[in-house]
């Protein structure tokens, strides 16, 4: 038996839009996806916004009902047995909603100990334990209004472990959370994995999923557009480099005329405080160069490297160049 | 098993209070739904009746409780899923194993509880502004009536969550809910006082057979079958407010899940 199994996953919202002439407009959320995560696994879902991610993992959590096809947790149909589900999984949502602000650390353990039914012994003991594996021991007894992001982010990972469950849904988890916070956080998240859980984690940051998931899937409009180890994903563009140029603002044209070259693969952009960094990837590596600079003339632009890809660049590839990674 | 079931369902309904009551004793509009606006009510009822002497005194007394109760159950045990979803507990919520109406009942145990903080404060106002000493005509007989009134009115909170939660377009009438019940249900004076045609309206409501123990056994020496009917059919009211809660959270867990509205951010 896998840990989670999902066959032609797919879910429609639909929403009425329009006062006088009512209409329902439909938005295809997941369109078809698929795969299996195996026991112990830690296992990333990867993709850009409105791809589906979210969707997907609330549909595992027996949050969403889904519009089609089906997916079990631990052998448990997410629809026909979601109390069975629920007694086996935890499951974080980025951000810091989700506690009780007037509620105490230690209040909102105790409180969610006993809705997942732990055993008051048990919790007695557990909750301790768990404040100070996430390292809020000594703040237990503050209102979690006065915690940081980055603490509240910890006490959902202490709350999702309180009844140690077996199957483990992180979405997007260290959104938001300064680098520190984050490393720490992405720490918490190995040590649960050598404890063999099994986690599902959906993540922006390539490097995260590249540090830490066995196997990635990408999911893109719905759809899983590639499942593969991180190595694997990285050979998809093992012929390409990446050209990366500094720039301080740039011209659509500019762009458009750099994707329209024939040797071109992908063009994003990403933003970096007052500049930007051009990312081109191109079978030729620095060759490509010149080409490149002659269609950026008369703009200001800052250093160029030549690089080899990473899982992001696999990534963008993949997703296609139009998104911002 | 069931046992077992049973031991845990009754420490998330036990855990459920405490954390409501925790979360909610410093919230100024419970404050005020709780305290101030009943304490309002029994200033108005014993400037009213103060001359008529203690029997009706009492009655305000436990009619203003009353009112403090209802306000409590509509503004704050009707909002309490909605509160959730709009701070994003509530997917939390429905996503672990104890069923949310056993969540809710817990929730809306503390706000009732918490609620009768009102007929205290105006049984002290009485005393202590008025001057007035009172004392309850069947103190063992009123107890039980308010036990199976804090029954009454949970069951009947579980009723407005859901359908606050489902229509939108009702709660917009939430304000205007407040005070028919205070004169169909007869809390501060008898609804013999209304025309007969509000009479089976007052029957369906369990907050007017638990004004009706109330009154009986704590202003007057209502005759113990008077009280027992009371009793009676507020635990059958009760019982149906159940049956239509049960109804009610299955019908709009499956819509949320449909309708992806769990969490409103």
């Amino acid at each position: 038996m896998k840990a989670i199994e999902v066959n032609h996953l797919k879910r429609i919202y639909r929403a009425q839009i329009g006062v006088l002439r009512r209409s329902i407009k439909e938005v295809v959320a997941v369109e078809d996806v698929s795969f299996e995560v195996e026991k112990g696994e830690l296992f990333g879902l990867l993709g850009p916004n409105g791809a589906g991610k979210t969707t997907t993992v609330k549909m595992l959590t027996t949050l969403l009902i889904p519009t089609g096809g089906s997916a079990s947790v631990m052998g448990y149909d997410v629809v026909k047995n979601a109390k069975d589900v629920q007694r086996r999984i935890g499951f974080i949502f980025g951000g810091e909603r989700g506690l009780y602000w007037r509620l105490s650390g230690l209040d909102n353990l105790r409180y969610f100990a006993s809705l997942y039914q732990v055993d008051p012994e048990v919790s007695k003991k557990r909750i301790p334990y768990l404040l100070d594996l996430v390292g809020l021991l000594d703040r237990g007894s503050e209102k979690v209004g006065g915690y940081s992001r980055g603490m509240k982010q910890r006490l959902h990972v202490a709350r999702t472990l309180l009844h140690d469950p077996e199957v483990l849904f992180l979405d997007e988890p260290t959104i938001g959370l300064d680098p520190v916070g984050a490393r720490e956080f992405r720490q918490v998240i190995r040590n649960l994995q050598s404890e063999n859980k099994t986690i599902l984690l959906t993540t922006h940051y390539m490097f995260e999923a590249d540090a830490l998931c066995q196997r990635i899937a990408v999911i893109d409009q719905g759809r899983i557009v590639a499942l593969d180890t991180p190595a694997n994903l990285k050979r998809f563009v093992s012929d390409l480099s990446v050209i990366e140029i500094e720039m301080y603002g740039v011209a659509l044209t500019a762009l458009d005329q750099i994707r329209a070259l024939p040797f071109v693969a992908a063009v994003t952009v990403e933003n970096r405080d007052q500049k930007q960094s051009l990312l081109v990837q191109s079978p030729r590596g620095a060759e490509a160069v010149p080409d490149i600079m002659t269609r950026l003339s008369g703009q200001r632009v800052g250093k160029v490297i030549v690089r080899e890809p990473t899982l992001e660049d696999a990534y963008v590839r993949l997703v296609g160049g139009d998104h911002h990674a | 098993m069931p046992k077992r079931s049973f031991r845990y369902t009754w420490r998330a309904i036990w855990m459920a209070a405490e954390m409501t009551f925790k979360h909610t004793m410093n919230d100024g509009f419970v404050i005020f739904t709780i305290l101030i606006q009943p304490l309002i009510i029994s200033l108005l009822g014993l400037w009213m009746l103060g001359a008529k002497g203690s029997q009706y005194i009492m009655f305000v007394v436990v009619g203003s409780g009353l009112t403090g109760l209802w306000s409590g159950l509509l503004f704050i045990s009707g909002n309490s899923i909605n509160v959730e979803r709009w701070s994003g507990t509530l997917e939390t919520l429905v996503g672990v194993p104890t069923s949310l109406p056993v969540i809710v009942f817990g929730k809306n145990l503390a706000n009732v509880i918490q609620s009768l903080i009102s007929m205290i404060v105006a049984y002290f106002l009485a005393g202590l502004l008025f001057g007035y000493t009172l004392s309850i005509a069947q103190p063992v007989l009123f107890f039980i009536s308010l036990v199976l009134t804090i029954v009454a009115f949970i069951s009947f909170g579980l009723i407005i969550a859901p359908i606050f939660v489902m229509n939108p377009a009702v709660q917009q009438w939430q304000n205007a809910m407040e005070f028919p019940v205070y004169i169909l249900a007869g809390f501060m004076f008898p609804v013999a006082l209304l025309p007969n045609w509000t009479t089976p309206l007052s029957y369906l409501l369990p907050p007017y057979w638990a004004a009706r123990a109330l009154h009986g056994t704590a202003s007057a020496n209502a005759p113990l079958e008077q009280t027992l009917a009371a009793w009676g059919l507020m635990l059958l009211d009760s019982a149906i407010c159940l049956l239509i809660a049960r109804f009610l959270f299955r019908k709009m867990l499956v819509k949320a899940r449909a309708d992806a509205t769990l969490d409103m951010e």
